[in-house]
Formats: C-alpha cells, structure tokens, sequence
C-alpha cells in the first residue's frame, strides 16, 4: 500500500521522501483501511445473518424472513438497530468490568485477523511475512474473550459454556495450525499473498490438488475451523438444550449482538483463510501473477476485479457449506469431539505434515510425478463431485422439490 | 567442531535420551508380568550398562563441540563416572525399598534417566543457555520424583516446597544470564569470543572493554549477575541461603531418591560452578595454574557462602531428631565444605573437590542407606528407630558407624582424606582469610562430630523396646559391605584418587 | 522518535499489566493481567525486529498458556473469602523497602553504566540486525544450527515433563 500512496504523492508534484504530510498521508489511509475492514467485517456478518436464515428455510421447507426489503435482505438491518435499542443489562452478581470488556475482546481479535486476509491481487491491508502465524495468533483473543464472559457473568451457563468453548478452541488449535503448515511447507512462506503466489489458477495448480496429504489437511482444516469457530455440528458451547446459551446467556443488547456478529463474521474469516491456502486465492485462470503484475491501465483493473470476484466466489461458497452443515448435522457429544480432535486429526496432521516434507523430496527428484499426482487427485474430486450433482438430481426427479415457490418466496 | 562430528563424543547422552523411551516402552510391554519388578531393574542395569560403554569409548580430548555450546574434556568424563555410580546404586536400592511400589517402577527409572542426563549435560555446558536448560531438566525431574509418593502429605509438601523455591531460584538465574548476555553480547562461557575470553583480552572491540575502562560501576553488574548465577548453582548444591528447600524435600522424597538426590545433582552443580567460574573468569597461565581476569572477587563471594553454609548446617543439625532431616543439614554443611575448595580458586582445590565428592558418593550414600535398612522394619526415620541397633543388625550398625566417622573426618576414614585436602588447599592459599575459611572449617567438623556421636549412642547405648534383631536384605549388606571396605581403607591407598583428579582438572590446558 | 515513544507506552504496560499481576488479590484479575503484559511484552519484541518471536508470544503464551491457567483458575472458582485477608504487617514493609531498594541500586548503579545509551554499544547492537534479522528463515537456521542441542533438549524435557505431569496428577496408571 505504500507503493501506491508514493506513487500517489508523485503524481501530485511531491517527493515522498521530502514532503512533510507523506506520514500523515500515510496515517489517513492507514485509517481509512481500519475503518473499511471493520465495516465490511461487520457487515458481511451482518448479511451472513439473513442469508443463513434464508438457507435454513429453504432446507426445511418454510419461507423464513421475507418482509423488510426485497426477499427480506434488509431484516439484518432491522435487527442490528434493535439490538442497538435494547437496554444494556449487567447481572447484579456479575463482574462488572470484565463483563462489560470482554466483547470488546472478542471484536478486536476477530477484526485483526483482516489485516492479513488477502482480497484479491491487490486488496490487502498489509501483507506481513508472518501472516498465516499472525492470523492463528490474534484469534487468541477470542478466547480470552470467550473465557472472560463466561467467568464474567456468574452464572453456571455461561461459565461451563465458556470451559466448553476454550477448551474446544485451543484443542482445535493445533490440527487446524499443523494443517495450515502444510501449505506453508508448499509455498514456502508464511505471507498468505506468497501463498496465493505460489499456487495457479487452474484447479491442479492449488495446493489441496497437490498431493494427498494437502488433500487431506484442506478437510482438517475445515473441521477444526467449524469447531474453532462454535458453528455445528460443534456448537456445544452454546448447545441450547443443555447451556441456554453458553458464554452470552447473560447478555443482552448491543453487547450481545457482538458476540453474534463474531461468530457470523468467522465464517468469511474460515473460508477466506481456506480459499488462500488450499484454492488458489485470487489467481485468474490462465494470467500468472507476474502477468498479473505487469498488466497496466484499464486491463488492470478488470483483472483486479476479476480477481476479487473469484476470491469472493470462492470464499462465499464455502460460507454456504458452512450453513448447509448447520442444517444437516446433529451437534456430536463432548467426549466424541474431544477424541476426533486429539487422536485423530493431531496425528493425522503431523502425519500429513511429514508425509509432504517427504513428497516435497520426492517431486524434486522426479517432477512428472508431482503433475501426475495434481491431475489424478483434480480428475477424482471432479468425478466425485459431478457424480454427487447426479445423485442429487435424481433424488430431485424421484420425489419431486416440495417447496412452495409461487407464495410469499 | 559442528553438530554432526560432535555426535562422536555425544554417545553417552544418545544412548540416555534412548534409554529414557525404552523405559517408558518396557514398563508397557511388562506391565501385567510377575517378575515385573525383576525385569525392569536388569533393563534399567542394562542401560546403565551401555551408557558406562558409552562414557568409556568416548574418545579422550579436550576441545569445544556442538559449536562450543558443551566442552568435551576430562573433567566432563570424571564426573560421568561420578553420576554413573550413584545411579547404579540408585537403581540396585531402590526394588527392595518398599517406598516405590512395583507399579511405578518402569517411570521411576524412565525419569532417573532423564535426571542422569541432565546431570552429564550440567558437567559439560559451557554455554548459559545450555547451562540453565540443563538445570531446568534436572530441577524438574527432581520435584516429580520427590512427590513420587502421590498419597503422603509429606511428600506432596516436599515437592510443592522443592517447586516453588526451584522456580524462584531459576527465575534468579535467569536474570543473572541475561544481565550477563547483555554486557557480553554472547552465553558462551569458554571458547572463542566467550565470556572468559572477552574478560581476559582487555584490548577487547566488544563494548565491555569499553565500559569497564575506570569504571567500577560496571563491574557492579558484574558481580551482581554472577551473584544472580549462582542462585541457580547454590540452590542445586544446597549451599546457604537456597538451601531452604533440602531438610524438607530430603525428609519427604522416597529415601533412595533423596541418596541419590543428596550425591547426584549436587556433584552436578560442582561441576557447572567449577566450570563456569574457571572459563570466566580465571586465566590459565602457561606453566600451569589460574589467574583471575576481570577483578571480580568471586573467590571472597565463595568462601563467605561456604563460612555461612557450614556453620548454618552444623548447627542446625544438631537440634534435628529425624535423620533424613540431621543428614540434609550434614549435607549443607557438606556443601559449605566442597565450596571451600572452589573459593580456593586452584588447582590443588579443584581437585580435592574431585576426591571429596567420590568418597562423598561412598559415604553419603551409604549412610542413607542404612536409612532405608531401618525404616523398611521400623516404618520410621528417627534418632529413636535406631536404637540398639548394634544388637538388632550389627552389620549395618557397623557400616553406620564407619559412614558417619567418615563424614565428620576422622583419620583412619575416607572422610579424612577429603576434607585434608581441602584444608590443605586453602591454607596452601594463603592470606589471613584463607586461613581463617579452614579454620572454620575445622571448627565445623568438630561441631558435626556432636550430632553424628549421637546416632552412634543412639545405636550402641541405648536400649530399644523390640530387641528382635532385623533381616537386612542381602543386597543392601553386600552394597553396604562395598561401600563400607573403601570408607575404611582409603586411607593407606588413595594415590588413584589424585592421580585420576590431576587428569580430570589441571591437566593440559583447554583449546 | 516514534519508537522511543512506542517502547516507552509499551513497557509502561508491561510493568503496570505485571505489577498488577502480583498485586491483586483475585487471581482471574491477575491472570487477565498477565494477557495485557504478554501483549505489550509482544509489542516490545515487534520493536527489536523480532516479529515472530512476538507472534510466538502472542500465540503460545497469551493464546494457550494463558487459558489454561484461567481455566485452573475458573474451575477452583475461588469465594472471596478463600482469598484470605490482605494485611501489611511489619515484615512485608521491610522486604517491599529492601526489594524496592535493591532493583534501584541495580537499575542505577550496576545497570545504567553497564549499558550505555551511546558509543559502541549501541552501535554495536544496530549491526547485529542483519537482513532478514528476527524473521522466520534467521530464526530458523538459529534454532535448527547453532542451537540445535538446546532445542531438542527442550523437546526432551517437555516429554519428561508430561510424563511427570502424568506420573503426578493420575492416581491410577
């Protein structure tokens, strides 16, 4: 971003170097970035909302909001100025300063997981060299967040809610990390721009394609990040039929709707971390990146938002398998998600890990090997998926869509 | 030397890191056996036995390996040998001691291994990171296998106590080293560009020259991160003021962990003391011998932790009724003892602290025991178990006899010969100080005498109220026979002894 | 300029967020005290180019380390009355006195005119971030060349400490 705002300044008639407001310049933008992550942070949580209910209608069959705005799409709004409305409680027995603080915690390590989250080409706030490490990083605060609340509140749902929860995030933690090592093992890198480099735009150019242990860990990644993230079918800590709530019993009003505007924006946190390091990212079919940094004028910025929308693209569909699972599976027990996670994911992923150091020798040796292994893995997840399309069509042939399209949709 | 030549004079800890997993492995596959507890010591003998292999064929030098971060040296191999044999004795008491139940045997001597090679790790560190790790594993070990005995108050008291003062004093050191990185830019100790090294070439590019040019501020901090450092060091040997911790932990750990504990690890910390004091800060002189370097006066702050831990230990022993308590103050004092031949700062006290922990090995251990002997058929550990023990089991009597005339110094005992030899250095020393440390010294000794005569009248004057004589198992008569004939014969042979610590210390100089 | 008044801000955090650590009474206070200083500590690190040790610091201690002792803490779930009485009797006025009097002869004397804000020192610590300096590659070769024994010891010594941890807590094994 410095680049461009130097170039900007040089446009003017300045020198960067020597004209006194380039700091301040550069302060604005900083600003201006922080401001416009944040809001599309909140924002896309806030239409994930609708767009969740919506789905879960559509899957059993009911209508689901469909007054304020067209289809609906404005009840987000609607919600969000209520929740603003609504008083703000502070249990009697509460800790009032931690409960007061820890949405704010939450919303702070949830907003700088978008400084190194990639849009496309271009669109980063800042690409650090440590970037995937520092996303796993800051998510910590999440937890202290979580665990803050639930302690917070003095209530017994919140608080088991809370041992629940961080519990379940810091065992998650590692097969999620380890899984994501595996990419960086590929790239090379911990900057996710560099990650994105280092792949194509062709299916087998990405990393999940690349050979059965990133195969492997692109599906450990997203379990863990469903179980990181509270969302089913691991939501224990906010199992309503055992724990009311979980850590957000106790909250009401603006407070609350933080806490929900976490865990909707974690969605496109998820599948935008996924998109970068198994799918490919940003890259256009086709237009290599050094291509892509070479393109000038109007060609640019076609491709620029080309690139955006692929990102996009990929990463809302994955926000829709998300929901989709919601509204599929059953939420499993404590136990069962303790031991999915430590004996079997944590040594699935180390073993992945050391399988692809090892593949990694073994391709220098003998490249073609590394094509084959690409195309044959790209050919099978394309056969799986077509034959799954097929089933479900003929399902659909079978027993006909019950859904009513012609009222109140 | 680089990382992988330096494996060729690693074997000895290879061969420990392997032995700690095989352990763990055999406890699993044996776990359900009757002969469990038989099968597990001869496999802990037998990696006790490879690891001596391995210490023996280690090729004999003296040069830096692993890019200097540990020292290959014979000081290094002495003291192997010295931790080698408490282990074995370790591992041969402990199956007939009822204080380790057959089912936590196989981790009993996983972890042991895991202490042995910290301890080969603290002989040979000449780095402070190094240094402190090798503690830290040692320390850690330490606690866990003094709380071995989950369900006794005492012990869970004695680990928690062993914890907290351990975190304190390795939080002391750690500030020690990092003071001393920051005047030094470095945590080598010896070798090129080392501690030692920066000290002595006063010429020295390094700011520290620069700093110390007519200012004695800065050596203030010197002294202050070697104070700092020794915390570290004094809280494993049990020297005053970090020995707050042994009668406790000595009285609750399992009695064959606390002889180990009460030989091992201190003969350790000697070994990082002698090592980091001698690379740092003295300068060896071509036809032999140490210079100091640097004007630090770390003989002074020596000797007046040695005064104190000796007198302190004395006499507080002689008020103690339980006698794993009376042997760990025995144990600061001896402490004190062994740390006047560092405040020597020679040669000649270097070595006697050489000798004077051998025969420390053979008596102290022997002395413990005879402990456990007792409390396996009186269930306890006091002054009063011991009554009339020269009727009930004069063999071992006998032995405790010959132990505690040993530790107080007595001349036709092994003892004697230790402390005369440490005596002899410090008074070989010189100067009003010196003289008045042995002085002190001998002092002390006679002071010990009082608390030792008093489990010897304990044995042989008083009568007990079960005269029944008790079976001693046979192992423990033929290790207290082993340990006993040197006790009294040293005396008329001990030219080994020298010649083996004039090989280990003060030899050729270090590259 | 700005830096100066970066590690200023942050080591004010540091020794407010530790103090607190020590001075409060609720140990969840304390705990959450202990998150603030591993933070600011992580900005200090960021200052001294260091970026992955301060994202390691961020992720290990105030990330896991930090909840699980918060979780100790939750499930002993302290009343206030556990907590005990804080009384400042004679004895603790004495040692605060002597503690406070020796870190500031430290500081002072022994501290200040070891390190000194100008000449070679610091210029010699200028050279010393190389390219590349407190990245992933640089700390890579350290950990994995130079350092190379202490690292596995460290792995060792994390083994021995599970097991102890479990030769301790279990009753049963």
């Amino acid at each position: 971003m410095q680049d461009f705002i130097d170039n900007l300044i040089r446009s003017w008639g300045h020198d960067p170097a020597a004209w006194p407001w380039t700091q301040f310049l550069y302060l604005a933008f900083m600003g201006a970035a922080a401001f416009i992550v944040v809001n599309f942070a909140a924002i896309s949580a806030g239409i994930f909302s609708w767009a969740e209910r919506r789905v879960a209608a559509r899957m059993q069959s009911r209508v689901g909001p469909n007054r304020v705005g067209p289809f609906g799409f404005l009840q987000w709004v609607a919600d969000a100025v209520k929740l603003l409305l609504k008083e703000d409680l502070v249990p009697a027995e509460a800790d009032a300063v931690l409960f007061r603080a820890a949405p704010y915690f939450m919303m702070v390590g949830f907003a700088c997981v978008f400084v190194c989250l990639p849009f496309s080409h271009k669109l980063i706030v800042a690409d650090l060299n440590i970037g995937i490490f520092y996303i796993l990083a800051v998510t910590a605060l999440i937890v202290v967040g979580i665990i803050m609340s639930g302690w917070s509140s003095n209530s017994k749902w919140s608080l088991f809610g809370a041992i629940r929860s961080a519990a379940q995030i810091i065992s998650y933690e590692i097969p999620a990390g380890m899984a994501l090592m595996i990419p960086v093992l590929l790239a090379g890198t911990l900057s996710t721009q560099g990650i994105i480099r280092a792949q194509g735009g062709w299916p087998w150019q990405w990393f999940i394609f690349d050979n059965p242990a990133a195969f492997a860990a692109f599906f450990i990644y997203f379990i863990s990040a469903l179980a990181e993230g509270n969302r089913t079918p691991f939501d224990l800590p906010e199992a309503e039929s055992e724990l009311v709530s979980g850590y957000n019993t106790e909250y009401s009003g603006m407070r609350f709707s933080y806490f929900f505007l976490v865990e909707w924006g974690n969605m496109w946190v998820m599948s935008a971390i996924a998109t970068t390091m198994f799918l490919g990212g940003w890259q256009l079919p086709g237009l290599s990146p050094a291509r892509f940094d070479a393109l000038t004028g109007g060609v640019a910025v076609i491709a620029e938002i080309a690139s955006l929308a692929l990102f996009a693209f990929k990463t809302l569909f994955f926000v829709f398998v998300v929901m989709w699972l919601r509204w599929t599976l059953p939420r499993i027990r404590v136990d069962q998600m303790m031991n999915m996670c430590w004996k079997y994911l944590v040594p699935a992923s180390f073993a992945g890990a050391l399988f692809v150091a090892a593949w990694m020798l073994l391709v220098h040796e003998a490249p073609w090997l590394g094509q084959a292994m690409r195309f044959a893995l790209t050919a099978i997840a394309a056969v799986t998926v077509a034959a799954f399309a097929l089933r479900t069509l003929k399902n659909l042939r079978d027993t006909g869509d019950k859904f009513d399209f012609t009222s109140n949709w | 030397m680089n990382n992988i030549h330096s494996l060729r004079f690693f074997w000895p800890e290879s061969v420990l890191t392997v032995a700690v997993l095989a352990m763990l492995v055999q406890d699993l596959l044996v776990r359900r056996s009757p002969r469990r507890v038989g099968l597990l010591t001869i496999g802990a003998l037998f990696w006790l036995a490879l690891t001596a292999l391995a210490t023996w064929r280690t090729p004999w030098g003296n040069f830096p390996i692993f890019g200097g971060l540990l020292v290959h040296d014979p000081l290094r191999i002495f003291f192997a040998w010295l931790f080698l044999a408490a282990a074995l004795l370790t591992v041969v008491i402990v199956p007939r001691s009822k204080e380790i139940s057959s089912a936590r045997l196989g981790e009993f001597f996983a972890l042991l291994f895991a202490l042995l090679l910290g301890m080969y790790l603290m002989a040979s560190a000449a780095d402070l990171l190094l240094i402190y790790l090798s503690i830290e594993t040692v320390s850690l070990v330490s606690y866990v296998l003094t709380g071995f005995q989950r369900g006794r108050r005492r012990a869970n008291e004695a680990a928690l106590k062993y914890v907290i003062y351990g975190g304190v004093a390795s939080g002391i050191m750690l500030y020690g080293i990092s003071i001393l990185y920051g005047l030094f830019g470095t945590t080598r100790v010896a070798g090129e560009g080392g501690i030692g090294a920066q000290l002595a070439d006063v010429t020295s590019r390094l700011f520290l020259a620069h700093a110390f040019g007519g200012q004695p501020a800065a050596q203030l901090a010197l002294v202050v991160a070697v104070v700092f450092l020794l915390a570290g060091v004094g809280y494993k040997i049990a020297a005053v003021p970090f020995h707050m911790w042994s009668p406790d932990v000595y009285e609750g750990a399992p009695t064959p962990f606390t002889a180990f504990l009460s030989v091992g690890p201190k003969a350790a910390g000697f070994a990082v003391a002698i090592r980091f004091f001698f690379a740092a800060f003295e300068r060896q002189l071509p036809g032999g011998g140490y210079a100091q370097v640097g004007d630090l006066p770390w003989p002074a702050i020596i000797g007046i932790i040695s005064a104190i831990s000796m007198t302190l230990g004395n006499l507080t022993a002689i008020v103690q009724s339980n006698v794993k308590r009376l042997l760990a103050y025995s144990s600061i004092a001896h402490a004190g003892y062994l740390l006047m031949g560092l405040a020597a700062a020679s040669t000649a006290g270097v070595q006697s602290i050489l000798i004077y922990l051998i025969i420390y090995v053979l008596m102290n251990v022997g002395a413990f025991l005879v402990v456990i002997a007792v409390s396996r058929e009186t269930g306890g550990e006091d002054i009063k178990d011991f009554r009339g023990l020269g009727t009930r089991a004069p063999i071992a009597a006998l032995a405790l006899v010959i132990f505690l005339f040993s530790l107080t110094g007595i001349p036709p005992f092994a003892g004697f010969i230790g402390k005369y030899l440490i005596f002899a250095a410090v008074v070989q020393r010189g100067g009003f100080w010196n003289v008045l440390l042995a002085v002190i010294g001998v002092l002390n000794s006679a002071i010990s005498l009082f608390y030792y005569a008093r489990l010897i009248k304990a044995m042989y004057l008083e009568e007990a109220i079960d005269q029944r004589p008790f079976r001693v198992p046979a192992v423990y008569t033929g290790v207290l026979v082993a340990l006993a004939v040197p006790n009294s014969f040293l005396i008329f042979y001990w030219t080994p002894l020298v010649r083996w610590a004039a090989a280990a210390f003060g030899g050729s100089p270090s590259s | 300029m700005a830096e100066a008044v970066l590690f200023y801000l942050f080591a004010a955090g540091v020794l407010a967020g530790g103090s607190q650590v020590v001075l409060r009474r609720n140990p969840i206070y304390g705990a959450v005290s202990l998150v603030g200083c591993f933070f600011f500590l992580a900005g200090i690190y960021v200052l001294l180019s260091a970026h992955l040790i301060a994202i390691l610091q961020v992720l290990v201690y105030a990330g896991a380390v930090m909840v699980l002792f918060v979780f100790v803490i939750m499930l002993l779930n302290l009343k206030e009355e556990e907590l005990g009485e804080l009384r400042f009797t004679f004895w603790k006025v004495v040692g605060l006195v002597a503690v406070l009097a020796t870190a500031a002869v430290i500081a002072w004397r022994a501290l200040g005119p070891a390190y000194p804000s100008t000449g070679p020192a610091r210029d010699n610590a200028i050279l010393l971030a190389a390219e590349g300096f407190g990245g992933v590659k640089a700390v890579g070769r350290t950990l994995y060349l130079a350092a190379v024994l202490p690292f596995e010891l460290t792995s060792l010594l994390l083994l021995v400490a599970i097991v102890a941890a479990v030769v301790v807590a279990k009753g049963k094994i």
